[in-house]
């Protein structure tokens, strides 16, 4: 039985990652085509000297930065705030967020920024991109916190304020530090879904927020381009480093 | 406010300096041609991409998209007008208006051209592999079982709708919904045999031959047949649709006279003539057309081909609704 | 709730800053946009898009069609062979990884490091695959197995694949917890009594597994309900499921008010299904 399960483990691991290898193998593929022509960077120098790729990976990148930054301070205190003491209306009103599919709020915060927008004369634009992200992560955010402080547990929070200090203190003294793994793990999280994030991205995007997976989308949808190849080599690569750095912080 | 300088700085836009922002169809200008015109006016332009009209349209519906300048198909001018959504031209800003081909002066969807300028004017046809016997020459031949799964369509409600009147005879522009009920038909009836409704993305497969027949542009197509020469094109004989895409001015549009710059820019002969050379469709500027001296009967076909075709026209609010449920159920089906 | 602390907040003030954040987000940018899709599930769509200020029951009449129940009915059998289909590959997998001993961080970070990755990336990654000029058909045309490219994307089983090839991992975590929080001397008891190794696995160790499948086909067959860039990416446009629909009418077809009303009848699908999937002690918030 071992056996088997052993070559069966094999294989589904190379069916999850053979795709992906395939990718970067072709990646540096002089061809166009799927057929072997000679290693070849050029892909990967189009890709730096195309200002629009450039643009949309920094748009990308700030979207991400800025939205993980708000959507772990809310989550946080969210995660932190339930666990004092419950309340079954946002408990549930979180959950319904994490089920609803992601094509129904990203056109909902569409029809829901155009009808306010008429009002205040704003366009869509990165900002709604970045209320968007923050929009669909916070739920995820409270939950990766909250099962950290399950984890810990109110003991340590129990001595602090026998010890003397207040709520507050014992909070941002104590249970916070404590909390920081569950916090890196959470804006970990946060930080890979709204750099990810093409379905809400492309409906709520404007004119100058155009984002990584929008123009891989567009590459995808145009046909045979390898410079999509270089692209997500590059992303599986760097995402790829960061979770195995972070599992590796997290083993000490 | 604060944040929005600095992430617009960060975006590397001068901040301050002038911008314009164009939205058009994708392979619609030279690799120079928006250089160009940044060198030669100071401005930055933002230059988007689009596929469809459809595509267009749901983006700049609400009035507030950002973009400034757009190139809607004929049809879809007056709608745009009555929906508000374009500024009227300004004509002494536009010197180079003269240029336009005499057909293009007064166009029946525009006459005073107040709204749009015509800015490249084109057929759908069905573009084909050498090696298909017998040829194709009618829209009937892309319902034929021996293609089957090589066959694509167009992802375009007017297009696809169209070719399907016509195969039965009808104007492209019907509104009997009878008529359009039995083109709805036809087209479902096609999908098993269709590989995926694909606009000029299509090209790359065509070349490759994974697909033998598309119902194209007859643009694409000429870019296609450039690149493989196992590619013929044909203008259905049943007939076809001709369409013509105009540079229009959107009215949320702040940077007027930048905007008419931009489309005088475009109006000047040089500047035509390096986008199709590129591009490979068939411009709606005479200038341009005189210094190019072009015989290529797939981009301008002869009279007699010509004749054929009929003019996309804008239609009865009722009978638009009436077609965008149609290629709902077409999609779904 | 599940909560087990009980010290007095003589501050219930902290805790309402606290929340505060998270219902400021969810009320805006939550609650008041599907309250405004659903109103304009009422309303009438404009002529050429857009919304008109009449009220009308049309939006919800067309959901009867059979056009669209298909529409919907296309839509859980794919998600439900997705479920199927990554339980069957993952409930192996995560057998395996509740008994492998000092690696298993290693595996499990195999099997999560894909998750990790960009969602698009390993949906065009199938892209490449199968097209007509991809590797598969690539390598089947230079081995002489095929004469002609074999027609493997744009269609349902295509969106399938990459369905289940996007969702796998998130069928194995939740079996995994749970497998391996099994008593390993239950299986070897029940495999002292003689009982042969698969009747163990089939009456034994499936049943106690069962709030990780639960868990797991939750996690799969939501996502997969309401799944729009898969279909788009490997459908062709030719499958078209509920997340299509959605997206369609939202953009293209401009009918707003229908794809409002579709929008509606998704979301009261998934959260028809959370309860059932979700039981009390499991509650995570």
């Amino acid at each position: 039985m071992n056996r088997v399960l052993s070559l069966y483990a094999a294989g589904v691991f190379a069916f999850l990652h053979l795709p992906l290898l395939v990718l970067a193998v072709f990646s540096v593929n002089g061809s166009r085509f799927a057929v072997w022509e000679g290693f070849s960077l050029r892909w990967y120098v189009s890709l730096f000297s195309d200002p629009q790729l450039l643009e949309a990976t920094l748009n990308s990148a700030i979207v991400a930065l800025l939205s993980t930054a708000f959507s772990t301070a809310a989550g946080t205190l969210c995660a932190y705030g339930l666990w004092k003491r419950g309340s079954r209306a946002l408990s549930g009103g979180l959950y319904l967020s994490l089920v609803t599919p992601e094509i129904v709020v990203g056109v909902a915060l569409l029809a829901f920024f155009q009808g306010i927008f008429r009002f205040i004369g704003v366009q869509l634009g990165m900002h709604t991109v970045i209320l968007a992200h923050v929009a669909f992560s916070i739920a995820y955010v409270a939950i990766v916190v909250a099962a950290r402080l399950r984890t810990i547990g109110p003991s340590l929070e129990e001595a602090a304020m026998d010890l003397g200090a207040t709520e507050w203190a014992a909070f941002w003294r104590v249970m916070l530090p404590a909390l920081a793994p569950g916090i890196a793990a959470a804006a970990l999280l946060a930080l890979t879904i709204s750099f990810d994030d093409y379905v809400i991205t492309s409906l709520v995007a404007g004119v100058d927020s155009e984002t990584l997976p929008m123009v891989i989308y567009a590459m995808a949808r145009r046909g045979a381009n390898p410079a999509i190849n270089a692209i997500s080599t590059l992303i599986v690569v760097f995402f790829g480093a960061l979770i195995v750095v972070s599992e590796r912080l997290r083993a000490e | 406010m604060k944040r929005r300088v600095f992430l617009m700085g960060l975006t590397g836009c001068s901040s301050g300096g002038p911008r314009l922002n164009v939205f058009n169809w994708s392979n619609y200008v030279g690799p120079d041609t928006i250089r160009k015109f940044e060198a030669q006016s100071g401005v930055h332009v933002r230059y988007g991409i689009y596929e469809s009209n459809e595509e267009m349209l749901a983006r700049v519906q609400s009035g507030n998209s950002g973009w400034d300048v757009v190139f809607p198909s004929n049809y879809l001018i007056r709608p745009m007008r009555e929906q508000g959504l374009l500024a009227p031209l300004d004509r002494a800003l536009l010197p180079n208006l003269s240029n336009l081909d005499e057909r293009f002066r007064a166009p029946a969807w525009d006459e005073r051209l107040e709204w749009s300028l015509p800015y490249m004017w084109g057929a759908s046809g069905i573009v084909f592999r050498r090696e298909i016997a017998p040829k194709l020459t009618s829209w009937a031949g892309l319902w034929r079982e021996d293609l089957q799964g090589r066959i694509t369509m167009l992802d375009d409600p007017a297009e696809v709708l169209g070719a399907c009147l016509k195969k039965l005879g009808y104007s492209i522009n019907s509104t009997d919904p009878e008529e359009l009920r039995l083109a709805q038909r036809e087209a479902v009836a096609q999908k098993r045999m269709l590989r995926a409704y694909l606009n000029a993305e299509v090209r790359d497969s065509l070349i490759a031959g994974d697909v033998q027949a598309a119902h194209l542009w007859a643009t694409t197509a000429q870019q296609a047949m450039d690149a493989q020469s196992e590619l013929e094109f044909v203008y259905p004989s049943e007939g076809f649709a001709l369409y013509a895409d105009c540079a229009g001015i959107l009215r949320e549009s702040r940077r007027f006279e930048l905007a008419h710059r931009f489309l005088n820019y475009l109006l000047e002969p040089e500047v035509a003539v390096g986008v199709v050379a590129a591009t490979r469709t068939a411009t709606a500027n005479g200038a341009a057309r005189r210094l190019l001296n072009e015989t290529n009967a797939t981009l301008y076909p002869p009279a007699e081909v010509l004749a054929r075709g009929e003019w996309f026209q804008a239609l009865p609010a009722a009978a638009q609704r009436l077609r965008d449920r149609l290629w709902t159920e077409i999609k779904s089906a | 709730m599940g909560t087990i602390r009980r010290i007095e907040t003589p501050l219930g003030r902290l805790r309402f800053w606290f929340l505060a954040p998270a219902w400021i987000w969810w009320l805006a940018l939550f609650f008041a946009p599907l309250l405004i899709v659903a109103t304009y599930s009422f309303l009438e769509r404009g002529a050429y898009g857009g919304i008109e200020w009449r009220w009308t029951l049309e939006n919800w009449a067309r959901l009867f069609d059979p056009l669209y129940g298909a529409i919907l009915l296309r839509s859980f059998v794919m998600a439900g062979a997705a479920t199927a289909a990554c339980f069957v590959l993952a409930f192996p997998l995560a057998l395996f990884l509740a008994r492998s001993g000092p690696r298993r961080r290693l595996y499990l970070l195999l099997v999560i490091l894909p998750f990790w990755t960009s969602f698009l990336v390993r949906t065009y990654a199938w892209m490449f695959l199968l097209r007509d000029t991809g590797l598969v058909n690539t390598v089947l045309l230079g081995l002489g197995l095929i004469r002609e490219p074999l027609p493997l994307l744009y269609n349902h089983g295509a969106v399938l694949l990459g369905l289940v090839y996007g969702y796998l991992p998130f069928m194995v975590l939740p079996l995994y917890a749970t497998l391996e929080r099994l008593d390993p001397s239950l299986l070897e008891a029940a495999a002292d009594l003689g009982a042969r190794r698969w009747d163990t696995l089939f009456r034994v160790v499936v049943p106690l597994a069962a709030p990780g499948i639960r868990a797991g086909a939750a996690l799969v067959f939501i996502p997969c309900l309401g799944a729009y860039l898969t279909p788009d990416l490997l459908g062709g446009g030719k499958t078209v499921l509920v997340g299509n629909l959605v997206q369609s009418q939202f953009t293209t077809a401009r009918d707003w008010p229908f794809g409002a009303a579709v929008s509606l009848l998704l979301l009261l699908a998934v959260g028809l299904l959370l309860p059932a999937a979700l039981r009390q002690r499991e509650k995570v918030l």
